[in-house]
């Protein structure tokens, strides 16, 4: 294990992949930064880019851009007191605060250095999970993959923010959406109305980018014309040591990091939630466990620790399930799947053993983009501060200009950049509809693995659907995702909503 | 009925007409056996009529809101909106025939253009220019950058 992650940082450290992952970071961390714009979008618009790259540089550049988003939410969230991110909303509870008090870069060094904390502890147990996990995976049959997917499928839409009723709904859209183009197993060609183009279905990149990009860019159009001139508070460098903050306040915080570590860990690896849930849970979680509650929500590092902890530990989470079953957990890991598959590389199991090299060139460009992470967010605060001004006016139609681009780039088809402004009205009649598209994306592309898997299985089986039960993995997660739906059907005749559903919705 | 029920109701309504239609298109594909292509989609569009119909019920049997949000200063800005999906539509329609380069300049700057906040001053010459800078940089950095070939249309003769 060690000498792969030693010949994967040989690779990393070679030119061109090391400016890729320095600039991946420092466009993402701007792309967390500005309201607006999320680690999707970048990884959406960059991925065109890793076409012409070999794996190893095109994943890079995918991993640095997604720790990069992850973090740069706290900039925002403590100097706009807007969270850039969802990952960054419990950050604004505190770090206004502090910005406030005149504690700002104290806020920020605390931020940025809890989030690298985070980032390595999380890709420590990655590094760790992962091959165990690929190596028990390797038995996995259809069945296994099928009682997965359906397990992953009811999670998702069930735990995904807003009613129960219309994650499930967002879910099956998404998969309805996956069943276009030719079928599995039998070849019928299915909802293509005769049009050639549509024979191979919709690219995972034009559904993601038209979703979550150009929707976004249509619901900015709401107000846009509305809004003021955003006061981006200022801070000074001048005169600080490290990063802001004592020994002493620091190690005061590595009991409540290390729990808000475990919680973003552990959540990250649950398919369908991720950073947007855990920085809730581990600030809810800090709060209750804290000596002086009284203090929260008032400028206390407690408050800012907790929450960037635990979004940024999400990270190596969030890629266990992808590395070792191919199944992503949110839309940041939907789109990094799309990244493999680009690249002629499929996630799963078998990746360990057919490309095991690549992992680990992964795993070492997840250390080194956490540590440009640390480095670039703090001493470069005062550019990424300057970018924040950029008005939305401007940026948002040439983000608008580059989505073209990216689905352009797929197949050289303008079919593609039709494509993503139908997902794009979709995105936005979602939004205006309160429907959730985290479910709609992992129903895309968890969709197509349960049919399939369900139809080589019930060849496996003779046509006998008891295959799915007999089988102790099938059976199990079968059984599990049966408990989630009652649990869920449950707690909504119980009316009443957790605080993490609440902040969420407030 | 407050406004927030009514959206509801149409919401339900959607995802019910959303399940019927994609009902009616898996009735068409041709059958083989009792699994075969069209088994996956039979049960997903049973379940969306299901939770259209249980999101149209939920919302008839929910009280009216008491706490009722109060009513934003002035509701989202359906006109921009228009606009800019005018713009998109137009800026794909003709981006093979006037090509990338000269479809995005015009593009961005009537985008610019719909989306300047009230408040601000439009400025037309850094409008273009901004416009004119942003689609050569895209241009040139994906077409020899990336060997990226986006449409040239009128300007097909520059190499």
């Amino acid at each position: 294990m060690f000498e792969l992650l030693l010949s994967g940082f040989g690779a990393v450290f070679s030119l061109n992949i090391l400016v890729l992952v320095t600039v991946g970071v420092a466009v993402g961390i701007v792309f967390g930064a500005v309201p607006g714009l999320t680690a999707v979008m970048a990884i959406a618009l960059c991925l065109p880019l890793t076409f012409t790259m070999g794996p190893a540089a095109g994943l890079s550049l995918l991993v640095a851009l997604y720790i990069g988003a992850t973090s740069g939410g706290l900039i925002s969230a403590i100097l706009l007191k807007i969270p850039g991110t969802p990952s960054s909303i419990a950050t604004t509870f505190d770090g206004g605060p502090m910005m406030d008090k005149g504690e700002g870069i104290k806020a920020l060094g605390v931020g940025v250095v809890f989030s690298f904390l985070g980032t390595i502890f999380s890709i420590a147990a990655l590094i760790f999970i992962a091959p165990w996990l690929a190596k028990v995976a390797l038995s996995f049959g259809p069945h296994e993959y099928f009682g997965i997917a359906i397990f992953s499928l009811t999670l998702i839409a069930t735990l995904s923010t807003g009613s129960m009723l219309k994650g499930l709904f967002a879910g099956a859209i998404g998969f309805a959406i996956s069943t276009v183009g030719i079928a599995p197993v039998d070849a019928v060609r299915r909802f293509t109305f005769g049009i050639p183009n549509l024979n191979s279905g919709f690219d995972l990149l034009v559904v993601l980018v038209g979703v979550f990009a150009i929707s976004e860019i249509i619901k900015v159009a709401e107000e846009v014309r509305r809004e003021q001139k955003t006061a981006v508070g200022q801070v000074s460098m001048r005169s600080i040591k490290g990063f802001g903050f004592s020994m002493k306040e620091f190690f005061e915080q590595i009991p409540n990091a290390f729990r808000s570590a475990l919680i973003g860990l552990g959540i990250g690896i649950l398919p369908g939630i991720g950073g947007g849930t855990s920085n809730i849970v581990a600030y809810i979680a800090a709060k209750k466990r804290s000596k002086h509650p009284e203090k929260f929500g008032k400028g206390c590092i407690d408050g800012i620790v907790a929450p960037e902890t635990a979004n940024n530990a999400g990270i190596g989470g969030a890629m266990i399930p992808l590395l070792t079953l191919g199944i992503p957990g949110d839309a940041v890991t939907a789109i990094l799947l799309g990244g493999f598959m680009i690249h002629g590389i499929q996630p799963g199991p078998m990746l360990f053993v057919s490309q095991g090299e690549l992992v680990y060139t992964i795993f070492a460009a997840l250390i080194l983009a956490s540590v440009l992470m640390l480095i670039l967010e703090f001493w470069g605060l005062r550019i990424f501060v300057k970018l924040l001004a950029v008005p939305k006016h401007i940026l948002l139609p040439i983000i608008m200009v580059l989505c073209v681009v990216g689905a352009f780039g797929l197949s050289s088809r303008i079919f593609d950049v039709w494509s993503i402004v139908v997902f794009g009205l979709l995105g936005y009649g979602f939004v205006k509809g309160g429907i959730p598209a985290a479910p709609f994306i992992i129903g895309f592309i968890l969709g197509p693995m349960a049919e399939t898997n369900f139809r080589r299985g019930l060849m496996l089986s003779d046509g006998n659907f008891m295959g799915f039960l007999t089988s102790p993995i099938a059976g199990s997660f079968l059984g599990l995702a049966a408990l989630v739906i009652v649990w869920q059907v449950w707690g909504a005749f119980r009316d009443k909503p957790s605080k993490t559903a609440e902040i969420l919705r407030a | 009925m407050d406004r927030a029920n009514k959206r509801e109701l149409v919401i339900g309504a959607a995802m019910l007409a959303t399940g019927v239609i994609y009902l009616l298109l898996t009735a068409n594909l041709p059958r083989k056996a009792f699994i075969d292509a069209a088994f996956v989609p039979y049960l997903l569009a049973a379940g969306m009529c299901l939770l259209g119909a249980l999101q149209l019920i939920a919302a008839w049997r929910q009280p009216p809101r008491e706490d009722g949000v109060a009513p934003a200063e002035a509701g989202p800005d359906y006109l921009t909106v228009g606009k800019t999906l005018g713009l998109i539509v137009g800026y794909i329609a003709v981006l093979q025939w006037l090509g990338f380069p000269i479809a995005t300049v015009a593009y961005l700057y009537l985008q610019f253009l719909v989306l300047t906040p009230h408040d601000h001053r439009v400025s037309h010459g850094r409008y273009l220019l901004i416009a004119l800078c942003a689609s050569v940089f895209i241009y040139v950095v994906f077409r020899h950058g990336f060997d990226l070939l986006l449409p040239a249309g009128l300007l097909d003769f520059i190499e």
